[in-house]
């Protein structure tokens, strides 16, 4: 055997605090953080960065007690001795949560790369693991909405399904009936995520600390502690039932939109109970060959949600699909709000300037350049930022200056979007005032969210009427 | 003088509830054998009629809340659904019914559950270590997998108990619910390993 037990001891974290810093470059980051504008949350690698760093690597320190013991089943006294010391070293770092994050973080994704150390199959699970939140058993269920509200889900509903019919990023559903009788979607956190979130990203703050003398880390920074606030409202399901309300509120009957409403008395941090809405996913909704028409209306939907939460200055940011649903009666439901930006009257001013630059007013773009990318007009950049801002909104009112309905199946559009994009990260002009880093991803969510629905929708009149209704 | 088996019971009895007050008031370590005799008021050469050492008495307690534990088991909703959803229903019962001993737990149980007490004929671990392992199995064995499990296997479950275990016990989050998270997690890795066993 080639690894002696000094190696392992070494292994385990001593007092030095997180010692992973100088692995992550600032390549890396950037890497990060085009990922995140892309994909859901949970499986960005960002995320997996966070969750990972904090019970696999517990799971992976067990294993390391383990192995020692094995080693030395057959041993002599002396060694024994040793064995029970790394044993109690073992035991007390199990005590310490804080400390392990940063070290552990380490021990995880060193451990899959002991072969000698670890089974094959054991750093296997160990990778699964990093991915996403675990599904969780009825047994677990219960604790969790014990803990919440301090009784049973059999207690608290008429009906609820063991099973979970849907996963959330971090968490699952389930269906449930209320006592009262309605039918509802039960959604359900995963124990332990949400209070990782605020020591994470003292640990992603460490790990950027290379990138500070760059020019982008005022920006970089701001960025890194939008999604750090983000996050936090995330896994606050109490805020994302109070801008279920809130947009619940900007719907009428006639607009064929809803916001499932909220049961605040089985709702909380953890738990958040919702009308359930039936109906399908874009693609059991595709899968059923649905008409053109049908396509259009509920293009059109979309876009009117879009422009109506946008307007009342909500950004409707995760461009998940998942988050609508299309219900057989021709109506859409719109989903998650736990990734809402309510925008600040900075913010809102912002979005006053870019919509007067796109739409009315172009000798505005220098104005919104330097407020939106905080690039000033003597950097030597002003001129690459200006350029990019312009073609990006050429692109985006593309659809709004022809008559009549845009073709958004038209995949020249949609790549046109994307090549804009990808360009902008490859380029590394990545500053932007943090509100953009959802607002980008948002956008593009929309756009192919259209596009994969093949709609043809007049945005221009959507536009127009939702303008009229909303004269602010 | 013969003492008779109730009075046996009895001073057992009061024995262990001075010392459970003693753990948890004075905490693990400052607690003596000779402390817990002169509480109970009896002489420390009694109390070693009964314990013999300080692990003993609290391995004592630590059986008798387990064993209530595992009594209730079956009637919990959802048990006998899953291997992994039994096993939970184990551990976190047990650890429910152990809550009041939570502060001084994490101290006991690293020399309770010394692997080197163990190489002792009457090890005071032992017991409970034998009996939590006797439910693992079996619940394996409802599920599926033929016993028995190899001794590699169960060794593995068990450095995961003893380390969810110490982290239960210091785990300040509310509701323990980092505790869930590990525990889940454990279970996860520990049941996935089983499918070489399968
Ligand atoms: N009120 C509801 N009615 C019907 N399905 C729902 C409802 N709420 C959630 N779901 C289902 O659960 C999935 C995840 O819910 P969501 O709120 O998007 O979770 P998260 O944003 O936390 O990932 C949805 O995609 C949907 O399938």
């Amino acid at each position: 055997m080639d690894v002696n037990i000094s190696q392992l001891i070494a292994a385990l974290p001593d007092d030095g605090g997180p010692s992973s810093t100088q692995t992550l470059t600032q390549e890396r980051v950037h890497e990060i953080f085009a990922d995140l504008a892309y994909r859901p949350m949970p499986l960005g690698s960002l995320h997996r960065l966070w969750t990972a760093s904090e019970l696999s690597a517990q799971i992976a320190l067990a294993y390391l007690a383990y192995g020692i013991r094995q080693w030395f089943c057959d041993a002599e006294t002396a060694e024994k001795a040793l064995l029970e010391t790394n044993l109690r070293v073992a035991l007390k770092v199990f005590h310490r949560l804080g400390y392990l994050r940063g070290a552990f973080a380490k021990i995880g994704q060193t451990a899959a790369h002991m072969p000698n150390v670890l089974p094959d199959q054991v750093a296997e699970t160990l990778d699964t693991l990093h991915s996403s939140a675990p599904p969780m058993h009825y047994l677990l269920i219960r604790e969790v909405v014990r803990n919440e509200f301090g009784k049973d889900p059999e207690e608290l509903f008429a009906t609820f399904e063991r099973e979970a019919f849907a996963a959330a990023s971090i968490g699952q559903v389930h269906r449930a009936t209320l006592k009262t009788g309605e039918r509802v979607a039960v959604k359900i956190q995963y124990p332990g995520i949400a209070r990782t979130i605020d020591a994470d990203f003292r640990n992603i703050q460490a790990l950027m600390l290379p990138m500070r003398l760059g020019k982008e880390w005022e920006s970089v920074k701001a960025q890194a502690g939008e999604i750090h606030r983000m996050l936090k409202q995330e896994v606050d399901y109490r805020q994302e039932a109070e801008s279920l309300r809130n947009a619940a509120a900007l719907f009428q009957p006639e607009d064929g939109i809803v916001v499932p409403r909220v049961y605040p008395e089985v709702s909380g941090l953890r738990v958040l109970t919702t009308e359930l809405l039936q109906g399908t996913h874009l693609p059991e909704y595709l899968a059923a060959n649905p008409t053109q028409a049908s396509r259009n209306e509920f293009g059109t939907k979309i876009d009117r949600a879009w422009w109506r939460l946008y307007l009342a200055f909500i950004g409707y940011s995760d461009p998940n699909p998942g988050n609508y649903i299309f219900l057989s009666d021709g109506r859409l439901g719109l989903l998650d709000f736990g990734c809402v930006r309510h925008f600040t009257e900075e913010e809102r001013e912002l979005v006053r300037l870019a919509d007067k630059a796109a739409f009315e007013d172009p000798s505005l773009m220098p104005q919104l350049v330097q407020k939106a990318c905080g690039i000033h007009p003597a950097d030597p950049e002003f001129g690459a930022y200006l350029r990019i801002m312009q073609d990006t909104c050429d692109w985006m009112l593309a659809p709004h200056s022809q008559p009549g309905p845009f073709d958004f199946g038209n995949p020249s559009h949609f790549d046109k979007g994307a090549e804009l994009f990808s360009g902008v990260v490859r380029s590394r002009h990545v500053r932007a005032h943090p509100m953009y880093v959802y607002h980008n991803r948002a956008v593009y969510g929309l756009l192919a969210l259209l596009y994969r629905l093949g709609a043809q929708v007049d945005v221009a009149e959507v536009l127009r009427q939702e303008r009229a209704r909303n004269p602010a | 003088m013969r003492i008779t088996a109730n009075a046996k019971v009895a001073t057992r009895q009061r024995i262990l509830e001075v010392a459970s007050k003693l753990f948890l008031d004075a905490g693990w370590h400052p607690t003596t054998t000779r402390g817990i005799a002169a509480e109970a008021g009896i002489a420390t050469g009694t109390l070693f009629n009964y314990f013999a050492t300080k692990e003993a008495v609290a391995a004592a307690l630590i059986e008798t809340a387990l064993e209530r534990a595992y009594e209730g088991l079956p009637n919990q909703p959802g048990y006998g659904d899953s291997v992994e959803g039994d096993l939970f229903s184990l551990v976190w019962s047990g650890f429910r019914s152990l809550a009041g001993f939570r502060t001084f737990l994490g101290a006991a149980a690293e020399t309770i559950f010394s692997p080197l007490a163990r190489q002792s004929p009457d090890s005071p671990g032992d017991a409970i270590r034998t009996t939590h392992l006797q439910w693992v199995q079996s619940i394996i064995a409802e599920h599926g997998v033929p016993k028995p499990l190899p001794a590699v296997t169960l060794q593995l479950y068990w450095t995961l108990y003893l380390g969810v275990l110490a982290y239960w016990a210091a785990d300040e989050s509310p509701g323990q619910e980092d505790t869930l998270a590990l525990l889940d997690q454990a279970l996860k890795l520990f049941v996935s390993s089983l499918g070489a066993a399968r």
